[in-house]
């Protein structure tokens, strides 16, 4: 990370290669749709490449700190009405659509966490996940989930942090976090 | 920062660790942030459950075609900067074109290689990828003056190569992104004349970058207008970028 922040292209194609699955597969799985999800992870990538000086080691991972400013884009672009098709790809069923990568060691191990953290967040009291998926996947705002949902604001947020608090506390004993 | 502020803030950090504020209301959180211990000791508490959610989705492969995107645009960085570590597409382009002595200056293929490797890159619904040439000595920046009006925030650059028969590159920020029936037009403005150059659009993130084919000597200007998707024949509104030469 350090040679991309001095601007090096070759570490920062490293950078994609390494990260550039996940920020894709975050993206698609949000906006539901593979040509807008390949330009959310490209402006994320190209983003990062142009103000790579404001990565912080101190506050989290590479992995982290790509993965939440594809969450940002995305968010962006759902709530800009960008994405027409506004139904969300569910996670079920996605991996048929797409040529399904080579099983190596790190996307074995992916798929792992990824099941360990679905396990976790299928726990969770059913109005905690509710507002949870609505907010991080859908994208919308706890106003938008509060209209939606029809409970009072209030409510959503102490879902969204009950919730957010319970699946920390499940997942401490069995998902490594990157540091 | 008074107990009744924390009170006020502290059921927001769930919805802020989401990315669920509206974004004044983020705003005012982070300001809170600031100053208020407890809630970023909470947010910190949290953050490894939102960062857990990321890693529950299904993985799926890195699409070639956006890294053969990105590494153009980076490429195209490098080079306005005048940085040597740009690598790949120029250096390919002079080994099959090289020459003896090694200088492609004052060599006049019989196709214009550096004009046949421009294509258009488009930040926005479709993408080609763009190779860009340019001599490494002679090229030039050029700034755009914008229509404020029209694009508060824009700006915009012309890549000029030192290469004759180069075509050039327009880059451009700030730029509102549109919708799917409309797109950005290229001009080059000569003796009163307007030649369409090209189309594009712009990423999210109002950035984008055109080509320009054109032969530049003699020319006034390159403009952008905003046009219907299909393209126009001829402008049909006032420029929003003008880059007078």
């Amino acid at each position: 990370m350090a040679l991309v922040q001095e601007g090096n292209p070759r570490a920062f194609e490293m950078l994609y290669d390494r990260h550039g699955g996940p920020a894709f597969s975050l993206a698609y799985r949000m906006v539901g749709n593979r040509v807008t999800a390949e330009d959310i992870s490209q402006e994320a990538f190209l983003s990062i490449w142009r103000s790579r000086l404001r990565y912080q080691p101190e506050r989290g991972s590479v992995r982290t700190w790509v993965l939440g400013i594809v969450h940002h884009r995305a968010i962006d672009a759902l709530r800009r009405n960008l994405v027409h098709d506004k139904r969300r790809a569910s996670a079920e069923g996605i991996e048929e659509r797409f040529e399904a990568p080579e099983q190596t060691d790190v996307e074995v191990a992916r798929m792992d966490e990824a099941n360990i953290v679905r396990g976790a967040i299928k726990e969770l009291p059913d109005e905690q996940a509710k507002v949870i998926e609505l907010a991080y996947f859908g994208g919308f705002s706890h106003s938008k989930i509060a209209e939606m949902l029809e409970m009072p604001i209030g409510t959503v947020k102490g879902r969204m942090r009950l919730g957010l608090d319970k699946l920390r506390r499940q997942l401490e004993g069995g998902v490594v976090y990157e540091r | 920062m008074s107990v009744e502020r924390h009170e006020i803030h502290e059921q927001s950090v769930g919805a802020y660790a989401l990315g669920a504020l509206e974004e004044l209301e983020a705003k005012h959180f982070e300001a809170h942030l600031e100053e208020c211990h407890l809630c970023r000791d909470e947010l910190e508490r949290l953050r490894p459950a939102v960062d857990a959610l990321a890693r529950s989705v299904t993985p799926l492969p890195a699409p070639p075609a956006v890294k053969a995107a990105l590494m153009a645009e980076v490429e195209a960085d490098l080079r306005e900067r005048g940085d040597s570590r740009a690598p790949g597409i120029l250096s390919r382009l002079r080994e099959r074109f090289a020459v003896t002595g090694g200088s492609i200056a004052g060599v006049r293929p019989a196709v214009a290689w550096v004009s046949a490797a421009l294509v258009l890159l488009v930040g926005g619904v479709t993408g080609f990828a763009i190779s860009q040439s340019t001599s490494d000595s002679g090229a030039e920046t050029l700034a755009a003056t914008v229509d404020e009006r029209n694009l508060p925030g824009g700006s915009g650059s012309l890549l000029v190569p030192g290469d004759p028969d180069g075509g050039a590159i327009l880059r451009v920020h700030g730029m509102p992104p549109l919708d799917n029936k409309s797109v950005y037009q290229v001009w080059v403005q000569r003796d009163g004349e307007t030649i369409s150059q090209s189309l594009f659009s712009v990423g999210m993130d109002g950035t984008g970058a055109a080509a320009v084919s054109e032969d530049l000597e003699g020319a006034d200007a390159v403009m952008v207008t905003r046009e219907q998707a299909q393209g126009a024949r001829a402008p049909t509104g006032d420029p929003i970028i003008t880059v007078p030469l």
